[in-house]
């Protein structure tokens, strides 16, 4: 269970350029749930997925996990329950490396890595039996550097990476958007089944109001830095793009400005 | 060029592939541009010379101290870079310079002559064979463990994970690895090859010198740049070979410069011989994309 408590963050303090990226954010997000997370530029959607993996600086507020306080705690060890997919799908694999030894750095994350072997015959064949899920062939070619992969073949590994071991939270952060509408779905798809399976907590950032609506089981808006919409069960069920934008508007009594929310 | 040269040529090529796979460490699995070894090399030297003249150490074990004193001496540079972020640039020039007096204090003077002490040389005094002989296929296998070693470590976990803190470190953070703590380890490690270098280097020219650190990243660097780009270096084990070849092959070229009577070079011309290498490497090497635009400029306006 993840729990944010009127968290406040603040980028370049006490300078000309002064951001409240965050005013008091409270979540609660219970195990097990898979949240979409929807919000214009700026809003404030993707820091405080930050502040869950700990890239962004609390001012004010606490982060628990699990009933554990994890405010101060650095990135690679909340890694041990956090595990994350990012935007760009150069980041979320090492593409120096090749498919299996990716894997084998997302077997550490959660197991105690030490001067064995990294990779052994047994972590070899359910590597390549995880892999053949996807249906892109990738088992046959574990050995291959994931630089020769395409963008969407990546973002598979990733997610794939991400769902290893006994995670608690699975983050994603607009982790379709760099993909062509074609692989964003499959992408968006395998997301699925793997929250679905591995029964995952999840956190997805999206910039599309309809994958929000269609994916997981809770939608929540952030707008300047602030929650300003949270639905879940049949109030969401019955919910289309046009009622969200409508929401919006009455809510903040002014036009939605930022166009990226309509498209898709 | 005499056997005898070409057997010393092969030693010294040997000694400075420890210190190219220390570079090969920082620069390439690392992504650390580490310019400690300039005060580490000449540290591991001190630091063995000292132990086997002042207090009468066995050989092996003062250069394994050498070994482990480098390794310090580069924690503290990645120490510096991490826990204070300082550039790390600018680290390992802060520890290079403060080991240059470091090692002086150690010699207490600029030099520490190894004169009828014993040296890991004299252990293959009984195989009846000269030294000039021995020693070169000595170093050839010290420097071929090494090279096992390290091939070995960066196919664990942690080597792994090391090599992963080096190509991403968003992702290997992402992952549970603390960046900074592998960046303290690696950059030791590197070190600890190189100063291994410096004490061997010493027990083979029979004293250690303030001034034998000078111009020694450039070597190891040199040595990288060249196996990398002659030989193929897709794998790590292609990769570390083709450094050792790179630093021997390197050697090959600087005394061959210098022995050539017709370019005029004498051996003080050897620091500019280096220079000149490395740059011309580096300018066939990452700007290869280039030259290829300045000479096909006109035919390439389409895209």
């Amino acid at each position: 269970m993840i729990e944010l408590r009127d968290i406040h963050v603040t980028f370049n303090k006490g300078t000309p350029l002064e951001t409240k990226a965050l005013r008091g954010i409270d979540l609660v997000v219970p195990e097990g749930q898979f949240l979409t997370v929807i919000g214009s530029n700026g809003a404030g959607k993707s820091t405080a997925l930050n502040v869950l993996a700990g890239l962004a600086p609390v001012e004010s507020g606490s982060v628990r996990l699990d009933g554990r306080d994890i405010t101060n705690w650095p990135v690679h060890r909340r890694a041990r329950m956090i595990s994350r997919v990012f935007q760009d799908p150069k980041m979320g694999t090492c593409e120096d490396l090749t498919i299996m030894e990716n894997f084998a750095l997302a077997h550490g994350r959660t197991a105690p890595r030490g001067f064995r072997f990294a990779i052994g015959n047994d972590m070899r064949d359910k590597t390549a039996e995880r892999v053949k899920v996807l249906g892109l062939g990738l088992e046959n070619r574990l050995d291959d550097k994931v630089g020769l992969l395409s963008g969407g073949q990546r973002q598979a590994v990733s997610l794939l990476m991400a769902a290893t071991g006994p995670s608690s939270v699975l983050l994603l952060d607009e982790h379709t958007a760099a993909l062509d509408p074609k692989t964003a779905d499959f992408v968006l798809d395998t997301t699925r089944t793997i929250v679905d399976r591995l029964r995952l907590t999840a956190v997805m950032v999206t910039h599309s109001m309809a994958q929000a609506l269609s994916t997981g089981e809770r939608t929540v808006m952030f707008h300047r830095g602030k929650i300003i919409f949270d639905a879940s069960g049949e109030e969401r069920a019955g919910m289309s793009v046009e009622d969200l934008l409508h929401l919006f508007k009455k809510t903040q009594g002014e036009e939605l400005s930022d166009d990226s929310l309509l498209l898709g | 060029m005499s056997l005898y040269e070409l057997l010393g040529t092969l030693e010294t090529g040997f000694v400075f592939g420890l210190v190219a796979l220390g570079a090969y460490l920082t620069f390439r699995i690392l992504d650390f541009p580490d310019l400690t070894v300039e005060g580490s090399f000449p540290l591991g030297a001190a630091v063995c010379a000292a132990l086997i003249v002042t207090l009468g150490w066995n050989p092996w074990l003062a250069t394994a101290a050498g070994a482990v004193a480098g390794f310090v001496a580069g924690w503290a540079t990645a120490y510096l870079n991490v826990r204070f972020r300082i550039l790390h640039i600018l680290a390992g020039i802060l520890l290079a310079i403060s080991l240059y007096s470091i090692n002086l204090r150690i010699m207490s003077g600029p030099n520490k002559p190894l004169l009828g002490v014993d040296t890991v040389f004299d252990a293959f005094g009984g195989f009846g064979a000269p030294t000039y002989i021995v020693s070169p296929i000595f170093l050839g296998a010290v420097t071929l463990v090494v090279l096992t070693l390290v091939n070995l470590f960066l196919h664990t976990g942690w080597g792994m994970a090391m090599r992963a803190a080096g190509a991403n470190p968003a992702m290997a953070e992402a992952n549970g690895i603390n960046v900074g703590r592998m960046k303290l380890y690696g950059v030791g490690l590197a070190n600890a090859m190189t100063a291994l270098a410096g004490a061997l280097f010493a027990q083979i020219f029979g004293a250690a010198d303030a001034y034998m650190g000078i111009g020694v990243i450039i070597v190891g660097l040199a040595s990288v740049i060249v196996g990398t780009s002659l030989l193929p270096s897709r794998t790590i084990l292609q990769a570390t070979l083709a450094c050792i070849v790179g630093a021997v092959l390197y050697r090959f070229a600087v005394a061959l410069a210098l022995n050539a009577d017709f370019l005029g070079l004498r051996a003080s011309d050897v620091q500019l011989v280096t220079a000149c290498l490395v740059a011309l490497a580096l300018i066939g090497q990452y700007s290869g994309s280039s030259f290829k635009r300045f000479f096909k400029g006109a035919d390439k306006k389409d895209d």
